[in-house]
Formats: structure tokens, C-alpha cells, sequence
């Protein structure tokens, strides 16, 4: 429900909202931990620290299992396999690919379906020769394939919404797209029925080497209504849209141009610093508008950045171009339409940290913002009409933040609900998503949202969320 | 502006005795084995560790941590502190706070940073003031300008690396260190700036076998 925009007397409401914190995710990591990824589906988080990953469970706030020995430096990143065919598959088999500083990217799967099998064929021929089995048993998780290309440290991971892509990055300035062709296409279900061993097989689609410095990040935009919308561009190219933050302060899009070639379609500029991540709009809008997509930085600014729609435009690209193919041969370069896409900064956040921001997460549920960095704030902020609201926001006296006043501020219709200061004590927070509670004080297992959030710290802490 | 302001070639070489120094603890200069260096750069930091460390056992509780936190506040860390040289509180004895900076090697010559004045006592600065501060999770910016010897050092980056590096290993978690070069003193100083403020590029820095040994060696002179 995207309402806040369609009716814009709303929000001028005061809403006020309490973050507590819940008990961390336990055991601490002691370490540095990057990032915490919560899986699409199942009531599972991975932690990427040190050399390896920890993956929680949203139900029991506890270790479910951990992947190591695969990589030779830190795990920067990590992102799970889009849940596909059968969901009770899907907890058979789950798949994980991580981003390390020594260059690779790890496909691991957690096989239950095969550990048993293997356990049958075990018991089947016992005779010698089982050591080896054993030794695995410890070690459910398993690194079945290594992504290499990269020339320095991989930054960021991340896999389209179908499943079909994965996007790399690295400081080497590259983004490098794969395209999964062991597994069949989604669309094919019968043949993954009878055949239910997927081949882990990768093919580099493309390279695309037009940052001039380090990539940060990669996401892709999600499948929400408006990314085949009326607004979208007009479909001359695939449906999958890919961001990319870089440490040459801008952001570039990126889609494939129906032809299997991967090109720029925009170059959105305006931090003045290392733009540390992008994240796109995972909730419908009014009018299945395309999403839009935020960018943050070291400037200590998020952004937020709209497709501008193209409305009459359209008409003219039916008549400008010779039939379906207006960029076909033989039409000269001047004629062809433009293969970009126009993007604008249609917000700026309220200023609300001092310091490097490092990650922002957008809720799919709420529509709400939280951003986190370098001075271990972590901010809460809410859409409201286009107005300058005075209104100040009660403050509960018990409230745990002992944050500023929530503000006043507004700007570009984004006013900053409440902040909580110190929410790592004195360490540096990496990494905040929004995810779905399981735990035992849900009053909505699976349904209500909290926040989680990954420190220096080595500390994974859940947050409760109360909006009034 | 006149360039040579900026410029620090052929610099003058000073002794360690003539190096700014408060003189708190006449004539104490701390000095320890040097097959210690290892624990400058992999410190058992009593507050927690840093991403270098991985030993649980050096992990303190919560209210452990909240102790030595007001411990540490009631005795401010400042400007020369980090700089460095003779300075030794009798009653700080949790940590090595001592001589920073001032000592760390320069990884070409067998001369000090403080020697060469690459690091500069006025170049160091504490924000907020160290008497401003009541909680110990109030984030603390410690601002440092390197004045490498000329000005397209190729091993500025190095240096500042180590003075961070250095820092963050012996600093409580509530600093917040930003290491840059002077203005002006160096051809790239952007370019170096933007890369020593850069927590990944300097987290993956320091899995670089070499990087981190070059960092050892300079650190060795800092016990």
C-alpha cells in the first residue's frame, strides 16, 4: 500500500515510534562483523565476520550453523539464493553466495536432501572407506563452486530477483554479472521436478568497467509491480535493473539491452563522497510507479532518486524509430533515441548522522527508512507529504533513546521519527536490514518487523519497532 | 602560498630528547622487549578487540567495560598523549598510551615520524577537547595532518596507515580517527585522504601480508 503519496494529508499526523533493542543474537562473534543478510523466506540471517559466515536463527536468536574454510580473507558480503519452485524444497536446500577480500565469490549450498541421501548410500555399502563422510557431516554447509575474475577484494554480492543473475563487485572497479545456467529456468518446473540436482554451473555475462573507482555495492531491483509498470521505460530492454555504488561518489544503472550486452542506462551524481550503498523500493507504489532507489554516503547524505517518467515520450519513440527497432542499423547515431534512463535526486534526508553512513534499509512493509554508520546512531525516518511539518513529536519520557529531540526537520518530505544513539556503545555499525520476527516475543511470528543491526562490535542485535 | 611552507624534504633531524614533551615523568621513557611488537599491532585491548583480534579471552562484559571507560575518562586523553615521548601517568597503567605516534618508524630511514616531522604535536588535534567529555561513549575525533618529506612520498599512504593502524590499536572504541596530509603537502593528498578514511580499503590493507609486515616494522620502535 503505497498511501503516503496519494493522500497527502496523512502524514501530517504526528506518528511517533520507539526503538528497543532485544537481546543480541547469540554468541557474540567477538570480531568485526560486516553484514547480517536475512533470508527471503525462512527465519535464517547470515553474518558475514573474519573469514567466515554465522547464520542465526530468527526463531531462536541463536547460531543455526556457520560456513568457514572457504574463503582466505574477510567475507565482506553475503546473499541468499530468491526462494524458487517448491517452498518445501527450498528448506532442503539452501544456498548462499558470499564476497571475499580474496577476490572470489563462494557458492555454498546446505543440502539436507543430499546429506540424507548420502547417509542411505552410507548405509547401503558399509564396507571401509567412510571417514571421509564423517568428517564432512560437521560441515553442513558446503563451498560447491568458486567465482573467480575479480583482481582485488569483492565488495558486495548480490542475486536478481528471479534468481537467473548474480552481481559482483570489486575495488578492482569492475561489476561482473553471472548468469546461473546449471539451474533451470524458473519457468521450467517440470524438468526440476524429475530432475532435482541442479549443476552448479555460472556463466560471466558481462564485465562492466565504467566506475572509476572501487564499486562498493550492487542491488538489484526488485520485482515489484512497477518495474514492468506504465512508468517504467519502454520495454526495449530485460526487466532486471542493476545499481551500483562506487567510490567515485556516483551510481550507475544498468540493464541488459536486449541484445545479451549489459549497458549503463544512468550515472546518478550528486554525493561528494564515497557512496557507500545503494537500496531500491521494495513496496508498491501508487500507480505501480518504477521504484525508487537510495544511495548513501560518505558525504553523510541519503539520497533518494526517482526515475523521471517518460508520460508523452513514449509516443514519440513509436514514431522516431523504423518500426520495433529504433536503434536498428542504418539509422544514424543521432537519430537513435538516447539509451538512457533520466534519474533525479527527488530527496534528501534529514541530517541526521556526523560521520560516514554505511548502510541504509528500506522496509517493504512500512515504507519506513533506518540508516546506521560510523557514529553508532541508528535513524528512523518516515515519508510525509511535501510539506514542512512543525509539528514536534511527544517525547516518552521512559523512551530508551536517549537521543536528540526527535526532530522537527523535514525535507524532501522525510522527517526523522527517532534516533538512538549509541546502539553499538562507541563501535562503528556496518550493516542495518529490516526483517521479519520469529522469536518467542512476536506477537505476529513471521508478520511484525524489527530491525537488526551489525557492528564492530562483533554484536548482531534485533530491535523492536513500535510505531503509534 | 608559498610551496616550500609545505614542503619537508631534507628535514631537520632532531633527537628524541628534543622532541615536544610535557616532562610529566622526568627521564621515564618506557622500553620493552622489541620481540613485543607484536601485541602493539594485535594489542589485548582491555576495552574489546579490534578486527586484528580475535581472542575472545580479551573480551570484557559490559559493566567490565563501562569501569575502564570512566577509568579512561578520568584520565583524558590528549593532544601530546598521542603524540607521544616521555610522557607516563603513574596512574595509567591499563594500557600503553604512551609515545603514539612520535616514535613510529619511518619505513625508509631508521629514523623516527617524530624525528623527520612527519608527525607534528600541533598537528594533532582532539575533538571534543578531552575535559568536554562525560560519557564514555561520546565519539571523540582525533584529527591527525602528516607532513610527509616531499611531496609525492610514495609512502604516505604507508605512513598514514600505520599512524592509524597505531591509533585504533591503542585508542578506546569511542575515537574516531581520521588521518590525512597536511593541505597541501602532498601532490595526491586527496587521493590518500579519501584511502586512509576508507574503513574497508583499510580493513582489506591489513590482510595484505606485506602491507601489514611493512606496519610491523614500523611499529616495533613504539614499545
Amino acid at each position: 500500500m503505497a498511501t503516503e503519496t496519494s493522500t497527502p494529508t496523512t502524514p501530517a499526523t504526528a506518528t511517533t515510534a520507539e526503538i528497543t533493542p532485544l537481546p543480541p543474537f547469540s554468541p557474540d562473534l567477538y570480531q568485526r562483523a560486516w553484514a547480517s543478510i536475512p533470508h527471503p523466506s525462512l527465519p535464517l540471517i547470515a553474518t558475514c565476520h573474519a573469514h567466515s559466515v554465522t547464520v542465526f536463527s530468527l526463531s531462536t536468536l541463536s547460531k543455526h550453523s556457520v560456513l568457514t574454510g572457504g574463503h582466505t580473507r574477510s567475507v565482506r558480503s553475503a546473499a541468499w539464493q530468491p526462494p524458487r519452485g517448491k517452498v518445501s524444497k527450498e528448506t532442503k536446500r539452501l544456498r548462499l553466495v558470499t564476497g571475499s577480500f580474496d577476490t572470489t565469490a563462494g557458492v555454498w549450498t546446505w543440502d539436507q536432501g543430499r546429506r540424507e541421501e548420502r547417509l542411505e548410500r552410507e548405509v547401503r555399502m558399509q564396507s571401509g572407506e567412510d571417514n571421509k563422510e564423517e568428517e564432512e557431516e560437521e560441515d553442513e554447509w558446503e563451498l560447491t563452486l568458486v567465482l573467480e575474475g575479480h583482481e582485488n577484494e569483492v565488495k558486495s554480492v548480490n542475486y536478481s530477483p528471479s534468481g537467473q543473475y548474480l552481481a559482483t563487485c570489486s575495488r578492482d572497479k569492475s561489476v561482473w554479472i553471472w548468469e546461473d545456467v546449471g539451474n533451470p529456468n524458473p519457468s521450467s518446473e517440470a524438468k526440476k521436478e524429475e530432475e532435482d540436482e541442479d549443476e552448479d554451473e555460472w556463466e560471466t555475462v558481462a564485465v562492466l568497467q565504467e566506475h572509476d573507482g572501487d564499486v562498493k555495492a550492487v542491488a538489484w531491483c526488485p520485482d515489484v509491480p512497477g518495474r514492468k509498470g506504465k512508468y517504467a521505460p519502454p520495454k526495449r530492454y530485460g526487466d532486471d535493473v542493476l545499481a551500483s555504488a562506487s567510490y567515485d561518489n556516483t551510481v550507475r544503472l544498468w540493464r541488459e539491452d536486449g541484445d545479451g550486452e549489459w549497458v549503463c542506462v544512468a550515472v546518478l551524481e550528486g554525493h561528494e563522497g564515497t557512496v557507500w550503498g545503494v537500496a531500491w523500493e521494495g513496496r508498491q507504489r501508487e500507480k505501480d510507479k518504477f521504484p525508487r532507489l537510495l544511495s548513501w554516503g560518505a558525504d553523510e547524505v541519503v539520497r533518494v532518486w526517482s526515475l523521471k517518467e517518460p508520460e508523452e515520450e513514449e509516443h514519440e519513440e513509436g514514431a522516431a524509430g523504423s518500426g520495433n527497432n529504433p536503434w536498428g542499423f542504418g539509422v544514424p547515431n543521432t537519430m537513435r533515441r538516447s539509451l538512457k534512463e533520466e534519474w533525479e535526486c527527488t530527496a534528501v534526508l534529514p541530517k541526521v548522522h556526523k560521520g560516514d553512513i554505511y548502510s541504509v534499509a528500506w522496509s517493504t512493509e512500512t515504507g519506513l527508512l533506518a540508516s546506521v554508520g560510523s557514529d553508532s546512531v541508528l535513524a528512523l525516518y518516515q515519508e510525509t507529504a511535501n510539506t514542512t511539518t512543525t509539528t514536534t513529536p511527544e517525547k516518552t519520557e521512559e523512551e530508551q533513546t536517549n537521543g536528540d529531540a526527535p526532530t522537527t526537520t523535514t525535507a524532501g518530505g522525510w522527517k526523522v521519527l527517532t534516533t538512538v544513539k549509541s546502539a553499538h556503545g562507541p563501535f562503528e555499525i556496518n550493516h542495518i536490514t529490516w526483517c521479519k520476527r520469529y522469536d518467542a516475543g512476536s506477537e505476529r511470528k513471521g508478520e511484525e518487523e524489527m530491525l537488526v543491526t551489525t557492528g564492530d562490535d562483533g554484536v548482531v542485535r534485533p530491535w523492536q519497532v513500535r510505531i503509534q | 602560498m608559498a610551496k616550500s611552507d609545505f614542503d619537508n624534504a631534507n628535514p631537520t633531524v632532531l633527537s628524541v630528547s628534543q622532541l615536544p614533551s610535557r616532562n610529566l615523568a622526568k627521564g621515564h621513557v618506557r622500553k620493552g622487549p622489541d620481540s613485543k611488537y607484536d601485541h602493539i599491532l594485535f594489542p589485548k585491548q582491555w576495552w574489546a578487540g579490534s578486527s586484528l583480534n580475535s581472542d575472545p579471552s580479551v573480551w570484557t562484559s559490559d559493566e567490565d567495560e563501562d569501569d575502564d571507560l570512566t577509568l579512561a575518562t578520568e584520565e583524558p586523553i590528549d593532544e601530546q598523549e598521542i603524540y607521544g615521548k616521555n610522557y607516563a601517568p603513574s596512574s595509567c597503567t591499563c594500557m600503553e598510551r604512551c609515545n603514539l605516534l612520535s616514535t613510529i618508524s619511518d619505513p625508509e630511514h631508521p629514523v623516527t615520524l617524530g624525528q623527520i616531522a612527519v608527525v607534528r604535536l600541533d598537528d594533532i588535534h582532539l575533538s571534543p577537547s578531552p575535559a568536554e567529555r562525560l560519557d564514555p561513549n561520546t565519539l571523540t575525533n582525533v584529527e591527525v595532518d602528516l607532513t610527509p618529506t616531499v611531496n609525492h612520498c610514495s609512502l604516505a599512504t604507508v605512513i598514514g596507515l600505520a599512524v592509524r593502524v597505531r591509533l585504533e590499536n591503542a585508542l578506546p572504541p569511542n575515537y574516531r580517527i581520521i588521518v590525512r596530509m597536511k593541505d597541501g603537502s602532498h601532490a595526491q593528498d586527496d587521493q590518500v585522504n579519501k584511502q586512509l578514511g576508507d574503513k574497508e580499503r583499510v580493513a582489506a590493507a591489513l590482510e595484505n601480508d606485506t602491507l601489514k609486515g611493512i606496519i610491523e616494522k614500523m611499529l616495533e620502535t613504539c614499545v
